[in-house]
């Protein structure tokens, strides 16, 4: 567990544990605090404002209804991100087509966007595109979000091995697409890095 | 370089690099990872590759959602029960309307009986509602139906401000037993609040002897 982990999971616990007994400022305080990074990992899956605020409360209302039920053998971020992370996948299935397609008109772009945030917004995204729906969930919650493997498998419900080989595939993706930072940097074949 | 990049070190440095960002790993792991890219520039390449995706994953959502907009629509959401969640209805939530309106249709044929009748009877007809009985009622032991549309939040405020706990259920028509935290705090006026309080369907003694 990272050192930043301890005290915030100390203190989404206290929220839980008062929004079990129906206090609705901990829900808004809970949901203040997570809005920020729940928008972020669900403009992995779409770039619909609606639907993100669709999914995020959905989550919230989940969280809400079971706060009372959270065991606390896992933190409460992952427990979070993964009740948002089938109410994503229920939104994509629900929405279908409409919720791939971008979106945002270019004057909707945050204008205090400095260049070289905006330069690198762009390198990802050229890389991003290429990936499946759950590498880029697998690379938002690893690098995004600075979950563990146990973490990401927890959320997205399947075996750690499964976690390991997507980031794998993940970032072997990213390294061919992505414009490399130095010079000459050389382009690994896929069968040849097969990591032990 | 290519030579190094396919050493035995690399994969172990590869696997290595993103636990290292997030500050996860070792210093032990961390010194080894710094010793190894000093030697190995193509693991060097990939580091700072990392660093940069990182960096960018790290950046700020451009999709813009308003926080507080959302929040005051998810509040008001909570004050419509009526619009029920699909979602609330699932298994291991609460009961069903069906089964608030089997229970209501029994507890009209027991207020008819008596209420000595529902704690006592052992025939097939009440057994859903007796059944499970954890322990003989004690003095104040409630049996309750709570409504479909409230929330757990709701019910635990409720049981704490009347100094109840579960101690039963919910059968399978969704009736909870409570009683009293303590002998001490059995209040004469309890099954009246309880029956007076929103999100209740049902409140009657066990014992008869609130
Ligand atoms: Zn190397």
């Amino acid at each position: 567990m990272n050192d930043a982990d301890v005290p915030a999971d100390a203190t989404d616990r206290v929220l839980l544990q008062r929004m079990s007994t129906g206090d609705r400022t901990a829900l808004a305080t809970l949901y203040r605090s997570y809005h920020g990074r729940l928008c972020r990992f669900l403009s992995r899956l779409t770039r619909r404002p609606d639907i993100i605020e669709e999914v995020i409360n959905d989550c919230f209302w989940i969280a809400w209804q079971k706060a009372g039920d959270f065991r606390g053998d896992s933190r409460v971020s992952t427990w979070i991100m993964g009740i948002a992370y089938r109410c994503g996948l229920k939104a994509l299935r629900q929405h279908g087509e409409e919720a791939v397609e971008d979106s945002i008109p270019e004057d909707r772009t945050p204008a205090d966007d400095p260049d070289e945030d905006r330069e690198l917004r762009d390198w990802l995204s050229k890389g991003l595109e290429r990936l499946s729906t759950d590498q880029r969930i697998v690379v938002e919650l690893v690098y995004g979000e600075g979950h563990t493997l146990d973490d990401v498998a927890t959320i997205m419900q399947c075996p750690v091995g499964t976690v390991k080989a997507r980031l794998f595939h993940a970032r072997v993706k990213l390294r061919n697409v992505l414009p490399a930072l130095a010079e000459g940097s050389i382009t690994v074949k896929e069968r040849n890095d097969q990591v032990p | 370089m290519l030579a190094t990049y396919f050493g035995q070190d690399c994969p172990r440095a590869w696997e290595m690099m993103p636990w290292v960002l997030q500050n996860r790993a070792t210093k032990k792991q961390a010194d080894w990872l710094a010793s190894h890219l000093a030697q190995c520039e193509a693991c060097r390449t990939e580091f700072a590759q990392q660093q940069r995706l990182q960096q960018a994953m790290s950046l700020p959502s451009e999709v813009e959602v308003d926080a507080e907009a959302g929040l005051q629509r998810l509040l008001g959401r909570l004050d419509t029960p009526a619009a029920e969640e699909p979602k609330r209805t699932r298994a291991g939530g609460w009961l069903t309307r069906a089964l608030v309106a089997a229970i209501l249709i029994q507890a009209i044929g027991i207020g008819a009986l008596g209420l000595k009748m529902w704690s006592t009877d052992q025939t097939a007809s009440y057994r859903t509602l007796s059944q499970e009985e954890p322990a003989p009622a004690t003095s104040g032991t409630l049996r309750v139906v709570p409504d479909a549309s409230m929330t757990l939040g709701d019910w635990n405020a409720l049981l704490h401000s009347l100094q109840l706990q579960v101690v039963g259920g919910p059968n399978d028509v969704g009736a909870y037993t409570l009683a009293p935290v303590s002998a001490k705090s059995i209040k004469p006026n309890t099954l009246q609040q309880l029956r007076a309080a929103r999100g209740i369907r049902l409140a009657e003694p066990v014992t008869g002897a609130p």
